[in-house]
C-alpha cells in the first residue's frame, strides 16, 4: 500500500511538470490552431541555457526562468511574425503549421547540436540529490521543488487569462476568433502575444527539465510524442484539460514504470494518443473540431 | 448618408465573386432589411462591410470616410457593429464575460461597467443569467445577448445577419420584437432576413439581392405589396388573390 502511494507521489510530482510543458503547446495551438511541432525543440534550447548558465555563472537553474521565460517570449514573437504571417491565407493552415514547425524543429536540433554537441547533458544543483521525507514516503527534491514552481507559473497563467482584459481577449479568440474580430479584438496581436507566452513557458519548461532529465540535442523528438499525448487526451486547446491530461497519463507511467519497468513507461504515452484518437479524438474536454 | 455602398465586388479567398457589383444607401435612424434567396449575397454584403471580408473593387464609405482596406477592429471603433449568424458568442465564457469582451475597445472601466447595467436593464433576462456560460443559454436568450453585445458599444449603425435563424416562431417573434427596440433607441439598423416577410415588416426600406446583384428596393411596405417580389422573394406565403389582380410591379419600386 505503502509503495502503490509513494508511486502516485512520484508520478503527481512529474505531473505538473508535464502540465507546465503541455500548457504553452495547447495555448498556442488553441489560439492560432498552429501544431508546434517545435515545443520540445525549444524547451530543449531554453534547458541548455539554463544548463550552461549554471556551469558557467553557477546560477540555479530554478532560478534560470528569470532569464529564459522572457528571452524566449521574445524569440517567440518574432519567429511568430517571421514565419507565420506568409502561410496565414492558406485553407490547409492546420496542417501547414505541422511540416513548418517540423522543419522548424530540425533547425533549432541543427543549431544545439552545433552549438552544444551531442553529449548527453544534466545540471546539478544541490537539490537533485536530495530528499524529503514525509512519514514513509520519500519525495525527491528536485522534482517537488519543479512542480510547485510550474503550479504557480500555472497558476499566474489562469489568473491572466481569467481576470485581465488581454487575458480575457486571448480567452475570446481561443473559443471563436471570428467573434473576437468582431468585438474589436486585433487578432493578429494576440497571436503574436499568445506565441509568445507560449514560447515563454517552453522557457520555463526548460529550466525544469534542465535539472530533471538528461538530455541531448534530438531528446526532443520523444518528448513532443510524449506532449501530444498529454494535449490530445485533454482535448486540443483546452488549457485545463491538458493540465489533467498531464497529471493522469503521468501517473499512470509512473505505475507502469514500477510494475513492469521503468522502459514500459514511455510507452504509456504512444498508447495512450493510439487510444485515444481511436477512441474518443476530441479528448477528455475537447469539442469536436471543425475544420 | 450613414453608409454608401458603391458598386462592390467581394468574394472568399481565391474564389469566384460573391458580390457582382453591389450598391446600398443607409440613412441614420432608419431600418434597412436586404433579402433575397440563398446565395445572393446578403450575408457576404454585411461581413464585407465590417471587414471581416475586404471588397475587390468599389468603395464602402461611412460617415464620409472610406472604410476599404481597414481592419475588423479599426471599421468597430468608427461605429459599425455585426452581429453574425452564428451569433459569434463565446461559448465557455458567462453572460458578464461576454458582455466584457463586448466592449473590448472601451478602455474605461467605469463607463463599461455602467453600459452592462443599462444592457441590463433592456433586456432583463441577461441579468439573471449573468453568471452562466453562453452555451447554456437557449437560442432566443443568445440572440438576445448577441444584440446585446451589439447595444455596449453605442454603435451608430447595428448589423444583424438572419437574427431568427433556427428559431421557433415564438422565439423568432421575441427577437424581431428587440430589433423594433433597437430602432426605437434610434439606432440605424441593418437587417438581413431569411424570413422576408417577417424582415420587411420592422423595416423601413428594403433592398432586394439576387446573385450578387440589385434586383429591387423600394419601401418595405411596398415591397410587402408588391406581387412580383412576393412571388419571387416572398415565399409561399403570399397573397393570391392580389397576384391576380396586379401582375405588374407597382410604382415605387425600382428595378435594379
Amino acid at each position: 500500500m505503502i509503495q502503490l502511494v509513494q508511486v502516485l507521489l512520484l508520478g503527481l510530482m512529474l505531473g505538473g511538470v508535464y502540465a507546465l510543458m503541455a500548457s504553452g503547446l495547447t495555448l498556442i495551438f488553441g489560439v492560432m490552431r498552429i501544431v508546434n511541432i517545435a515545443h520540445a525543440a525549444f524547451i530543449l534550447f531554453a534547458a541548455y541555457l539554463a544548463f550552461w548558465a549554471f556551469k558557467i555563472y553557477h546560477i540555479d537553474p530554478m532560478v534560470s526562468v528569470l532569464f529564459t521565460m522572457p528571452l524566449m517570449f521574445f524569440l517567440g514573437m518574432g519567429i511568430y511574425k517571421l514565419v507565420f504571417p506568409r502561410i496565414g491565407e492558406s485553407r490547409q493552415f492546420t496542417s501547414m503549421t505541422v511540416l513548418l514547425t517540423f522543419s522548424l524543429a530540425l533547425i533549432v536540433e541543427g543549431v544545439m547540436g552545433f552549438l552544444y554537441s551531442g553529449i548527453y547533458r544534466s545540471a546539478n544543483p544541490p537539490y537533485t540529490t536530495r530528499a524529503l521525507l514525509l512519514g514513509p514516503f520519500y519525495l525527491p527534491a528536485a522534482q517537488l521543488y519543479a512542480t510547485l514552481l510550474s503550479l504557480i507559473l500555472l497558476g499566474v497563467l489562469f489568473l491572466f487569462l481569467r481576470f485581465t482584459r488581454t487575458g480575457r481577449a486571448i480567452r475570446a479568440t481561443m473559443q471563436n476568433r471570428t467573434a473576437a474580430q468582431i468585438v474589436g479584438v486585433d487578432v493578429e496581436r494576440i497571436s503574436t502575444l499568445a506565441f509568445g507566452i507560449g514560447m515563454a513557458l517552453a522557457g520555463a519548461s526548460g529550466s525544469l527539465v534542465s535539472f530533471l532529465f538528461t538530455f541531448f540535442p534530438a531528446k526532443h523528438w520523444q518528448w513532443i510524442g510524449t506532449l501530444l499525448a498529454l494535449i490530445v487526451l485533454g482535448g486540443m486547446g483546452s488549457l485545463s484539460g491538458s493540465v489533467v491530461g498531464a497529471f493522469l497519463l503521468a501517473v499512470v507511467a509512473a505505475y507502469l514504470g514500477h510494475f513492469y519497468g521503468p522502459t514500459w513507461s514511455p510507452i504509456t504515452f504512444y498508447l495512450a494518443l493510439f487510444l485515444i484518437l481511436l477512441i474518443r479524438p476530441q479528448g477528455l474536454f475537447g469539442k469536436k473540431l471543425e475544420a | 448618408m450613414l453608409l454608401a455602398v458603391e458598386n462592390v465586388t467581394a468574394g472568399y479567398g481565391a474564389g469566384p465573386n460573391i458580390l457582382e457589383g453591389v450598391s446600398i444607401e443607409v440613412e441614420q435612424g432608419k431600418s434597412y432589411c436586404i433579402i433575397g434567396p440563398n446565395g445572393a449575397g446578403k450575408s457576404t454584403l454585411l461581413r464585407t462591410i465590417c471587414g471581416l471580408l475586404r471588397p475587390r473593387s468599389g468603395r464602402i464609405i461611412f460617415k464620409g470616410e472610406v472604410l476599404n482596406g481597414l481592419r475588423p477592429d479599426q471599421i468597430l471603433r468608427r461605429g459599425i457593429c455585426f452581429v453574425p449568424q452564428d451569433r459569434s458568442l463565446f461559448p465557455e465564457m458567462t453572460v458578464r464575460e461576454n458582455l466584457l469582451m463586448a466592449g473590448y475597445s472601451l478602455t474605461n472601466k467605469r463607463e463599461l461597467e455602467d453600459r452592462i447595467q443599462a444592457v441590463f436593464e433592456v433586456f432583463p433576462a441577461l441579468k439573471e443569467r449573468r453568471s452562466q456560460p453562453a452555451q447554456t443559454l437557449s437560442g432566443g436568450e443568445q440572440q438576445m445577448l448577441a444584440m446585446a453585445r451589439a447595444l455596449i458599444l453605442k454603435p451608430d449603425l447595428v448589423m444583424l445577419d438572419e437574427p431568427s435563424l433556427g428559431l421557433a416562431p415564438m422565439v423568432a417573434a421575441q427577437v424581431f420584437e428587440s430589433i423594433r427596440r433597437l430602432k426605437a433607441l434610434g439606432m440605424t439598423v441593418l437587417l438581413v432576413e431569411q424570413n422576408a416577410r417577417k424582415g420587411l415588416e420592422c423595416a423601413d426600406w428594403g433592398y432586394v439581392l439576387d446573385l450578387g446583384r440589385n434586383r429591387f428596393q423600394g419601401p418595405a411596405h411596398m415591397l410587402l405589396r408588391d406581387p412580383q417580389i412576393a412571388e419571387l422573394y416572398l415565399g409561399r406565403r403570399m397573397d393570391t388573390r392580389r397576384r391576380e389582380q396586379s401582375r405588374s410591379p407597382e410604382q415605387g419600386v425600382e428595378g435594379p
